[in-house]
């Protein structure tokens, strides 16, 4: 049995390392997808975080809050703002073409009298504060206190609903800002006419509370997550899952050949070659995630990213996970070759099942942005728990019992996967 | 049933599902110990099928195969010890050397070490490919090849070897080669069964012949013997004709 064992393996690493096509599936592919994705992500998030974003503004409030906002617009390191147009003035319906146009991608109107509507929205809210019998203790009438503060927001049709939102809370940040600032001020005026006490303008008063970001890890563990610390796991496990086409089409070209019906007639062969093939892919599996990892090493900080961090991680764990998804991959490689009839039918259904599953668990598009079916959807593909297993040890310091359920899932996936093939041959078997 | 047969086969029937008529039908035939059997018929007649089940690839619906005393359905573990099998197809790792395909398959066959290097090396040079075994298989000929897939199904030295139209699409030297072969292998002991098309290398190299069609054998001797029953022929295609007719097979 070992002899016929050893014989399988050297036999189907010779094949291997004969097929340039799959060796570049298996190796050249991910490193790409890798390089590519992790380069992409990078720096769509540097984009997002550095480029400044042109705003057309039609201020009518020549007052404290239309001043004020446009200060805080000028001053935002987001926000450059335009309030001409080729050195003239604009009026409401030009700014509404340039945004309908494309040239803009937000347009703001602060309206006339906007301060003073504010102002006196503010004065009502005090003078509620104050006992009916009192009286009036600010010069107000009827239709003053009607009166609302209003902006305008013109949006390109084409602008993504996350860019509106970022953009309405920069606007309700300045806005919040100049109320406070106008509050003070109606307080001021009130102490001095009430009290006769002048109240000195103070920027004390402003961003008192402090908010401190940090990713939840412990002390000693301290792992920032970034485009690296995610993307090379998620390639990883699609990479390894793209030895099926590779192992799913040897196996069908033994069948086609004769060789399979040929190891038929020699004794005990079948079971020694089956094992011995899915012995050399298990092992390029490991390989293969071995290669990964050392390009998110090494390779990645060449191209101005960060390192991939492996310094905190477990090691029995990664080496669990990699070896539990190497022998799913594996698994599912001998499941498609087994049951696809030809070459095409497996490197098809093979590359686009492996897409499909590697979508569904998280690789492309992480899974806390899907929705809640999706998401149950999402938990039936290996891919997600290998992927979770690996999310576990790089961003969560995960240890061997961690990431145990993961790796036997993945362990019960890949039984499953021989006896499917087990009781397909059967089945086949039957007809002839 | 002639006990003393080294393959005794009885009412073997093939029936393929979803088909009407078995592709073997009762087949009953006897081999001795030390013979070249052919096993002649037009395309569909039940050859490649009947072959099949003798070399454990697939079941038969019902009947017996008894091969070296051994039930075929009960002992055929022991029985892939001593048999061999070249199929029709280039059952061969087309990226591998030649080399590499025979050690491979001698392995398969619990072959190992300078034994099966040696066996390797003669069984190239008979057959006329020294100093190819370091060439990968997708670089022969159409008959290297036939001839590398024979050496694969001999290099354990089986006691019977079953061969499927071994000479099939090659040129005339290699043909001459391979029938060279099998008669060197019958003279040192191995039972042979072959199905073949050409009538006329099964006319010269086998010792006995059944005509098979329909899954049935037709008829069933030594060549000389059967070309001399049938009135008006004088070769072993007129007979094959005369039985079998000219109509066209698929």
């Amino acid at each position: 049995m070992w002899l016929k064992f050893r014989a399988s393996s050297v036999k189907e690493f010779l094949l291997l390392l004969r097929d340039r096509a799959g060796l570049a599936m298996l190796f050249v592919m991910p490193m790409a997808l890798i390089l590519i994705m992790t380069l992409l992500q990078d720096s769509t998030f540097k984009v997002l975080e550095e480029k400044r974003m042109t705003v057309l503004v039609l201020n009518h409030d020549a007052d404290t809050f239309g001043i004020n906002i446009v200060d805080g617009l000028k001053q935002s390191p987001v926000f450059d703002v335009v309030e001409q147009l080729e050195g003239k003035p604009f009026d409401e319906e030009q700014l509404k073409q340039q945004v309908m146009d494309g040239n803009f991608s937000i347009g703001i109107v602060i309206r006339e009298n906007a301060s003073r509507a504010l102002r006196n929205k503010i004065k009502l809210g005090i003078q509620e504060q104050f006992p009916v019998e009192e009286g009036p203790i600010f010069d107000m009438d009827s239709t003053d206190a009607a009166d609302t503060a209003k902006v305008r927001l013109y949006f390109d049709p084409i602008t993504k609903s996350v860019f509106r939102q970022n953009i309405i809370s920069a606007l309700r940040r300045f806005s919040a800002a100049v109320e406070a600032k106008m509050l003070f001020s109606v307080y001021a005026e009130l102490f001095y006419d009430l009290l006769d006490i002048q109240l000195k303008p103070t920027g004390k008063l402003q961003n008192l509370v402090v908010f401190e970001q940090e990713y939840a890890s412990t002390a000693e563990n301290r792992i920032v997550p970034n485009a690296v610390q995610h993307n090379v796991p998620a390639w990883t496990v699609f990479a390894m899952f793209f030895m099926v086409i590779p192992l799913a089409g040897n196996l069908i070209k033994e069948r086609q050949s004769g060789v399979a019906m040929r190891l038929k007639t020699m004794p005990g062969s079948a079971q020694a070659v089956i094992f011995g093939k899915g012995t050399v892919y298990f092992v390029v599996g490991i390989l293969q995630a071995v290669f990964m990892l050392m390009i998110g090493f090494y390779v990645l900080p060449l191209f101005g990213m960060y390192s991939l961090r492996l310094d905190n991680i477990t090691l029995p764990a990664l080496i669990l996970i990699i070896m539990a998804t190497s022998l799913a991959a594996t698994g599912y490689g001998i499941v498609i070759g087994t049951i696809a009839t030809s070459q095409e039918q497996s490197s098809i259904f093979g590359s686009i099942s492996v897409v499909i599953l590697a979508a569904l668990g998280g690789v492309w598009v992480p899974t806390f942005m899907m929705p809640e079916f999706m998401l149950t959807v999402s938990k039936l593909s290996p891919l997600n728990w290998g992927l979770n297993g690996f999310y576990d040890i790089f961003l969560r310091n995960a240890r061997v019992p961690e990431v145990m359920p993961y790796a036997l899932s993945l362990l019960v996936f890949f039984v499953l996967c021989l006896l499917v093939s087990r009781f397909y041959i059967r089945f086949k078997e039957s007809f002839l | 049933m002639d006990k003393e047969a080294f393959i005794r086969i009885k009412g073997l029937t093939k029936r393929y599902k979803n088909t009407v008529e078995p592709a073997v039908d009762g087949l009953d035939l006897n081999i001795n110990k030390g013979e070249i059997f052919g096993l002649l018929g037009p395309n569909g007649a039940g050859k490649t099928t009947t072959l099949s089940i003798l070399c454990n690839q697939i079941p038969a619906t019902s009947g017996k195969v008894v091969i070296s005393g051994l039930l075929l359905k009960t002992h055929n573990r022991e029985l892939k010890k001593i048999i061999g099998v070249v199929p029709q197809e280039i059952a061969l790792f087309e990226k591998l050397t030649a080399y590499e395909n025979l050690r491979f398959f001698g392995n398969m066959y619990g072959l190992r070490g300078s034994e099966l290097k040696s066996r390797i090396l003669d069984c190239m040079r008979y057959f006329g490919l020294e100093g190819k075994a370091d060439k990968k298989i997708e670089t022969f000929s159409g008959g290297m090849k036939r001839r590398v897939n024979l050496i694969a199904g001999i290099l354990h030295k089986p006691e019977v070897l079953f061969l499927d139209e071994p000479t099939v699409g090659i040129d005339v030297q290699s043909k001459t080669v391979i029938v060279d072969f099998l008669k060197q292998l019958n003279k040192e002991g191995a039972t042979i069964l072959y199905t073949s098309h050409h009538m006329d290398e099964a006319e010269h190299l086998c010792t006995h012949i059944a005509i098979i069609d329909k899954g049935k054998i037709i008829t069933n001797g030594k060549p000389a013997e059967l070309i001399k029953s049938e009135e008006n022929c004088d070769t072993l295609e007129d007979i094959f004709l005369k039985l079998t007719g000219r109509k066209l097979r698929d």
